[in-house]
């Protein structure tokens, strides 16, 4: 079977697309998961691999693990962007996968399964009651060494740790609820058969009208010539462009996707352009070409126009 | 087949990764719980060395925190299961803290909604099980939020909120009409006077069946009239007019025909005074005597009443339907649709059968076609959208509270405010439907939370009345 055959967008991919892509088709995809409309990334590696390779920054969505109760730092899921998704989906370094029934499984894998989970579980109290052990015993001996070197004549409280110690194997208590456990963050991810993949790899909801395509295609540009992207909705844009990784830069510009033929009221263009210097960002309109078919080397191309707020002198 | 071979291998690997060892559990017990800090950002990037080391010192940090996996101790955790089928998650184990603000009770078993579990799922105070394995958060996500539910859209609202702290409850909860659980109260007093209303709003589902149950008189009275006392008269010289046996209420439902409320407006009051209320409606020892309306119907703008009553005369086939004395005959709203409905058909009975009575029929008759033809004739055909926009589209999602340590479930209070959850991709709410949910919300504020992309922004219209002078 064949990764493209899979990929329904794929097939009838459009613009910018070029062979190489397609040689590129990495094994190790990342997955996107779709809940509701929205695009998630669950594996920490896919994040990951989706910043430093790609470029995709998107927005964490979910509590952190370490501090869930707070609103600064998030963690995962990441939610991307709809460009986002395509632009992976169609240079097949992402599949995109269908959110899975919970009990897609028979009952005979699933009892396989239960008794796995337990078996596991039950490794893990005894290796934890191990370790407990080991490091209470660490401490005892610590104590009774520092109780060696300070009193050499005090015998009796030396005798007493040691006493402690010989008998800590015996009378060590582990309870359960002190057992840790894992809350897994991804789907414990048992890997699925390809058919199974291919089965769950998504049917498209893409929104493919009009404004989606000029999104895309700004997206693409935008991305091609190294800008990192993110959601720019509070600011009244399409994207906010940053020339680095945005954990460390200041956005530049707010691009604002704009078919070619579209005319903007004067008004709204002067909400951006006022709203850009307000936030020192300079305000991008982005129109790309209109393309026909046979113009394949206008295809992708992207008008920018700057906005500058000035005031004559 | 051979690239799907390899593709399975590493998924495997993946799986392996993101799993502890116990050993990794049993560190983790100590493990920092700081948030790193981010100094100030750079404006340009510039390939320098100091650059680049600090952009890597806070990437390093970004993934140690994002792969960071949550680990609990089983003695820390309140185990509950999955039921698919009623779209709730019961308790198996003692409920925590969290019980005070979240969950209800359900035949004796401890429930919580999937937003609430979810939640507790990411701040690690619960497991749930599905079928005895456990469900990763992934998987809570995709299992619990779904239109029935609550949506992706409004979770990110819900959990965003929960994490400032704020008490968040469903507004309309669906799932449960037990009375046990918070039940929402309404004024609705603007509208009917000075009577309060409650109304269980788990049988509500948009502000339309409000007024619909009030016209079918099936909501309840607030006070419950023990006494009796079907006719009650508001002001003790106006006598009741006997009523006809149509108009017979029902035991508990609100009969206008005998509370009389005196007209101002009208220059037809030709009394100056306003006779006092029946004393037994008044509290305690309180005197009331005639009131002169000399005084207020000075104050009284009747420009808007003329103009009203112009413009009915001159169409006056709106304003006859109150004269009408079928319309008079209906006891309520349903048997005025059905009188409506039969006169539609009577209509139809004029038209030649020949045409009418069979399979296929004309595309539109002629009166319809006068106003409006095109429109009408599509939108009987669904070719357009009717012109009405969805009532469920604009609803109240949730009702937030200040925390509060003596919050109690069952009797919550006023919220702080509501919030309906909406989207940057979508539409934004016309006057009409902002409205219509500051009208549901009664005098609680309304707050729209705007979701883009996981960034959340709150917004809130303000009625601003501008200040008259009366006097």
């Amino acid at each position: 079977m064949d990764w493209n055959a899979t990929e329904p967008v794929s097939s009838d991919c459009v613009d910018g697309r070029n062979e190489s892509d397609e040689e590129k088709t990495d094994h190790q995809a990342v997955n996107i998961t779709l809940c509701g409309s929205a695009p998630l990334l669950w594996r920490a590696a896919d994040i990951r691999k989706c910043r430093e390779e790609f470029g995709v920054v998107g927005n964490l969505v979910g509590s952190l693990a370490r501090q869930p109760r707070q609103n600064v730092r998030l963690g995962r899921p990441l939610e991307i962007l709809q460009e986002e998704t395509r632009l992976l989906v169609e240079t097949g370094k992402a599949t995109a996968l269908r959110h899975q029934e919970l009990s897609t499984e028979n009952k005979e894998s699933r009892l396989k399964a239960v008794e796995l989970y337990k078996a596991r579980l039950e490794q893990s109290y005894e290796e934890q009651r191990a370790l407990a052990l080991e490091e209470k015993k660490a401490v005892l001996q610590r104590v009774m060494d520092e109780k060696q070197n300070d009193h050499e004549g005090n015998d009796g409280a030396e005798q007493a740790v040691r006493e402690r110690l010989e008998c800590l194997e015996k009378s060590f208590l582990f309870p359960r609820s002190a057992l840790a456990v894992q809350l897994c963050t991804a789907r414990a991810g048992f890997s699925h058969s390809p058919e199974e993949h291919a089965f769950l790899t998504a049917d498209w909801p893409m929104p493919r009208d009009k404004r989606a395509e000029t999104r895309f295609r700004v997206y693409k540009d935008l991305r091609r010539k190294g800008f990192y992207l993110t959601a720019a909705g509070k600011f009244g844009g399409d994207y906010l462009v940053y020339p680095g990784d945005p954990l460390r830069f200041h956005a530049h510009f707010i691009a604002l996707c704009l078919p070619m033929e579209e005319t903007l009221p004067v008004y709204d263009l002067l909400v951006i352009a006022r709203l850009g210097s307000n936030v020192k960002k300079t305000v991008l309109l982005c129109s790309p070409w209109e393309t026909s078919d046979d113009e394949k080397e206008t295809e992708g191309k992207v008008v920018y126009s700057s906005l500058q707020w000035s005031g004559i002198v | 087949m051979a690239t799907n071979a390899i593709q399975s291998e590493p998924v495997r690997i993946d799986f392996c990764d993101e799993l502890l060892s116990s050993s990794k559990l049993f560190q983790s017990r100590s493990r920092s719980h700081k948030i790193p800090v981010r100094g100030q950002k750079e404006f340009l990037p510039n390939d320098s060395e100091r650059q680049k080391a600090r952009l890597q010192k806070i990437l390093d940090e970004h993934w140690t925190t994002v792969t960071e996996e949550r680990v609990e101790r089983v003695g820390n955790l309140v185990n509950a299961e999955w039921i698919p089928e009623k779209k709730i998650v019961t308790l198996q184990s003692r409920a925590g803290k969290f019980w005070q603000t979240m969950g209800f009770s359900d035949g004796g078993k401890q429930c919580l909604y999937p937003e609430e579990a979810l939640y507790l799922m990411e701040c690690g105070n619960v497991q749930v099980f599905y079928q005895d394995l456990p469900l990763s958060i992934q998987e809570g996500y995709e299992s619990f939020l779904s239109a029935e539910t609550v949506t992706y859209l409004q979770y990110q609202v819900f959990g965003h909120l929960k994490r400032l702290g704020y008490v968040v409850n469903r507004y309309n909860n669906r799932l449960c009409n037990k009375k046990s659980t918070a039940s929402s109260e309404v004024s609705t007093g603007r509208h009917t006077g000075e009577n309060k209303t409650n109304v269980q709003y788990s049988s509500l589902n948009y502000p339309g069946q409000i007024y619909r149950q009030i016209f079918q008189g099936k909501i309840p009275r607030s006070e419950p009239d023990s006494d009796g006392a079907p006719g009650r008269h508001w002001w003790t010289n106006i006598t009741s007019k006997p009523q006809p046996d149509l108009f017979q209420p029902s035991v508990r439902c609100w009969d206008f025909s005998c509370i009389i409320f005196p007209d101002l407006g009208s220059h037809g009051a030709d009394s100056a005074c306003l006779p006092p209320p029946d004393p037994s409606l008044l509290p305690g020892a309180l005197q009331v005597q005639e009131c002169h309306m000399a005084h207020w119907c000075r104050n009284i703008d009747l420009q808007q009443e003329h103009s009203s009553k112009q413009t009915h005369s001159q169409n006056g086939r709106l304003c006859n339907i109150n004269d009408d004395r079928m319309v008079h005959q209906c006891k309520n709203w349903d048997e005025y649709l059905k009188l409506v409905e039969e006169r539609k058909s009577q209509q139809h009975n004029n038209r030649p059968t020949h045409l009418w009575k069979k399979e296929v029929l004309p595309l539109a008759y002629s009166r319809k076609c006068s106003s409006n033809r095109f429109y009408f004739i599509l939108y009987d055909f669904c070719l357009l959208p009717p012109r009405l926009p969805d009532p469920e589209q604009w609803r109240i999602d949730f009702n937030l509270y200040q925390p509060d340590p003596e919050f109690k479930k069952s009797n919550p209070g006023k919220p702080s405010t509501r919030l309906c959850v909406c989207s940057f991709d979508g539409v934004v709410p016309d006057l009409r439907a902002l409205q219509q949910l500051s009208f549901q919300s009664g005098d609680v504020p309304m707050t729209f939370a705007v979701v883009d992309h996981g960034d959340i922004s709150f917004y809130s219209f303000k009625d601003f009345k501008l200040p008259t002078d009366v006097y």
